[in-house]
């Protein structure tokens, strides 16, 4: 079964120019979806590598209006979706719907806001829905049956499952548990973007034929983090780009 | 059953947190309804309050203060002599008892000024929990002699070098932690904040404040007039308050850091305009953010008070009015140590100087008659280090070099 990926990048890190260059690197490469994340001070699901390439991103320069310029001019380039991911802060100051409608126009496909789940969502669902945008929910494997569906009923297409509890960045073993998860999670009809761990085209290859697509993002932070630690940014395009044909060739 | 459970208080609080920790709230929450409301359970707690953490707390007569300042009765709830040094074990011995119950056998906690943390790590001894105790590290240079504390307790402080390196950042890491950890730990959080139900859960904790200084008006036959206590998440404040919440009287002032001035970084003051509303940690209340919704950093000569957000209900009350929110500067808060020092010998925690010094500014707006009441959340022990450098700079840093050149061979 042929593999596809959701590739994550954070916006602004390590600034707007070279964001632009991981953005191509994936489109380029062989990535079906694209998640941005906006940084936010305090992301409670991010992993130590993503946190410092937030804190980064931020303290260059970050703003909202810099990440929807960005997000407009990578949809542009062109037809692989792009997600915004951010947290509850970050749309509430700005006003669900606000926030909702400039996606819309920088050609974003749809958003992921883990601390805002169905019923304490602020409108987020139902908002999302009205502007025809993709509100991806993000499941863990503890989630219980009565949950998962009530999830499910406020979504449309997508569900982002974690593959395991905890945060981003560390490796996950795939086994019996979180695929039995995946089975149920698609089994109510839902396109499945699993994540949290992923860094190899084994585990790629073995999510395949469970899930609609491999999310990864820690695993280019770092590649991202060891090109400026040793003064080779000009490198992060093409390292990035093999990386993804290799994570697609398992 | 009675209603103790919120989820939110007018406009604020929630359970704003991403799927994977749901469960275990749903947990916590039916754990809590159904312990608060077993008479077993709050015997319990009642013994380990009075052996344990040495309650009833007393309430002082300041007897020299009201001379020297001239006008209402000032009265001080004495919460720094329980055991460890603050208010924060009521809370902590509360929810050390849940754990129990819930067969939880690790404990993890965030701390500012590591007080909460001392608590907690004291109740792991006395319990028999692994204890981890994240702790920033811009806090853990400042309170030192509380890391020190929770070590000799057996507890692991973990040093949290993200963000700000400061309270907020110590939660966001216990929260990362408990996204592992759910199955075999509690999160033991310190403040009246959080998603729910923290908020309700551990005001409840904390109202055994409120309740005993109500008996102990009745006793003493005291008209009050204003209560005052300090407010960074707000733990021992609405503790304190809680009985008087739906009366009109007395005032209630809570008292927050003022800092080095009004510049956004200089301060921690959420309340008087500045904080907007957001959705942070797990909560919707006030914090200060900036337009983006980014949390800015905050300012605190007190490590306890140094945090962007304030627990939902006592931003809905401060938006009702039933308390009022006032601000005390760095250097009026060192005054206030002082004053009380050497009027009453007894040595406020900065975090709950900032009521002492609202106190000092309201005595006087009150006629003699009347009593008000400042709720010392904790006391001075641990602020050595800082009161040292600022009131007697010299003679500390030539005791401190001594003592190094002496004794480090």
């Amino acid at each position: 079964m042929q593999s596809k990926l959701m590739t994550h990048m954070i916006a602004g890190y390590p600034d707007r120019e070279t964001s632009l260059a991981v953005a191509r690197a994936f489109i380029e490469g062989g990535s079906s979806f694209l998640e941005i994340q906006f940084p936010f001070s305090d992301g409670t699901a991010d992993g130590p590598f993503i946190q410092e390439a937030c804190d980064k991103a931020l303290k260059a320069g970050f703003s909202v209006n810099m990440g929807f310029k960005l997000v407009s001019e990578i949809a542009a380039l062109s037809d692989v979706p792009v997600f915004i991911m951010t947290y509850a802060n970050i749309i509430f100051a700005a006003g669900v719907k606000d926030f909702l409608s400039r996606c819309k126009e920088s050609g974003a496909s749809g958003i992921i806001i883990p601390d805002l789940p169905p019923d304490s969502d602020e409108k987020l669902y139902a908002e999302g829905k009205a502007l025809g945008l993709h509100v991806v929910p993000v499941i863990a494997p503890s989630i219980t049956d009565t949950r998962l569906k009530e999830v499910f009923n406020q979504c449309g297409e997508y569900i982002y499952a974690s593959l395991r509890k905890g945060i981003t960045g560390q490796y996950t073993e795939i086994g019996e548990e979180n695929l039995e998860f995946l089975k149920k999670a698609a089994g109510l009809g839902a396109k499945v973007l699993a994540g949290f761990g992923i860094s190899t085209a084994e585990q790629v290859a073995t999510l395949a034929p469970h899930v609609h697509a491999s999310i990864i993002g820690t695993a280019f932070i770092k590649e991202i983090k060891k090109c400026i630690d040793n003064g080779k940014k000009d490198d992060i395009y093409i390292i990035l780009y093999n990386k993804i044909k290799a994570l697609l060739k398992a | 059953m009675k209603p103790y459970y919120n989820n939110f208080f007018g406009e604020f609080g929630g359970r704003y947190v991403a799927e994977v920790l749901r469960p275990s709230l749903d947990e916590l929450e039916k754990a809590y309804v159904d312990a608060i409301n077993d008479k077993s359970f709050l015997e319990e707690y009642r013994s380990l309050c009075s052996d344990f953490i040495g309650r009833p707390t007393p309430l002082l007569y300041a007897e020299n203060s009201t001379k020297a300042l001239g006008g209402a009765r000032i009265y001080i709830k004495m919460e720094g002599l329980a055991n460890t040094g603050a208010h924060k074990i009521n809370n902590a011995i509360g929810q050390g008892l849940l754990a129990k119950r819930m067969g939880k056998t690790r404990i993890i906690a965030e701390t500012g000024a590591g007080q909460h943390g001392v608590a907690t790590a004291s109740v792991c001894a006395k319990l028999g929990f692994k204890c981890r105790v994240y702790m920033g590290e811009v806090d853990i240079k400042r309170q030192h002699p509380n890391v020190f504390w929770m070590e000799l307790f057996g507890a692991e402080v973990a040093p949290v070098k993200s963000g700000t390196a400061t309270l907020k950042d110590a939660v966001n890491e216990a929260l990362r932690d408990w996204a592992w950890s759910f199955q075999d730990t509690h999160y033991l959080l310190g403040s009246a904040l959080g998603p729910s139900p923290y908020p309700d859960m551990v005001r409840e904790f904390q109202s055994v404040i409120g309740k005993e200084t109500q008996e102990q008006v009745k006793e003493l036959g005291l008209d009050v007039a204003a209560m005052v206590a300090c407010v960074g998440g707000g733990s021992n404040s609405i503790g304190f308050f809680y009985p008087f919440l739906g009366k009109d009287k007395p005032d209630l002032f809570g008292v927050e850091a003022g800092g080095l001035s009004s510049q956004a970084g200089d301060h921690a003051t959420r309340m008087d305009g500045i904080g907007k509303p957001g959705i942070v940690q797990g909560y919707k209340s006030i914090f200060l953010s900036d337009d983006d919704g980014q949390v800015i950093p905050t300012h605190s000569v007190s490590a306890g008070l140094d945090y962007a957000g304030i627990g939902p209900q006592l931003a809905h009350l401060g938006k009702t009015g039933r308390i009022r929110f006032e601000k005390a500067m760095d250097s009026e808060v060192l005054e206030a140590v002082r004053f009380f020092a050497e009027n009453e010998g007894i040595i406020f925690a900065l975090e709950s100087a900032h009521a002492g010094a609202q106190a000092i500014k309201l005595a006087k707006k009150y006629s003699r008659d009347k009593a008000i009441i400042v709720n010392m959340s904790g006391r001075g022990d641990k602020d050595l280090f800082i009161l040292a450098r600022e009131l007697d700079k010299d003679n500390w840093f030539s005791f401190l070099k001594k003592e190094i050149n002496e004794n480090a061979k």
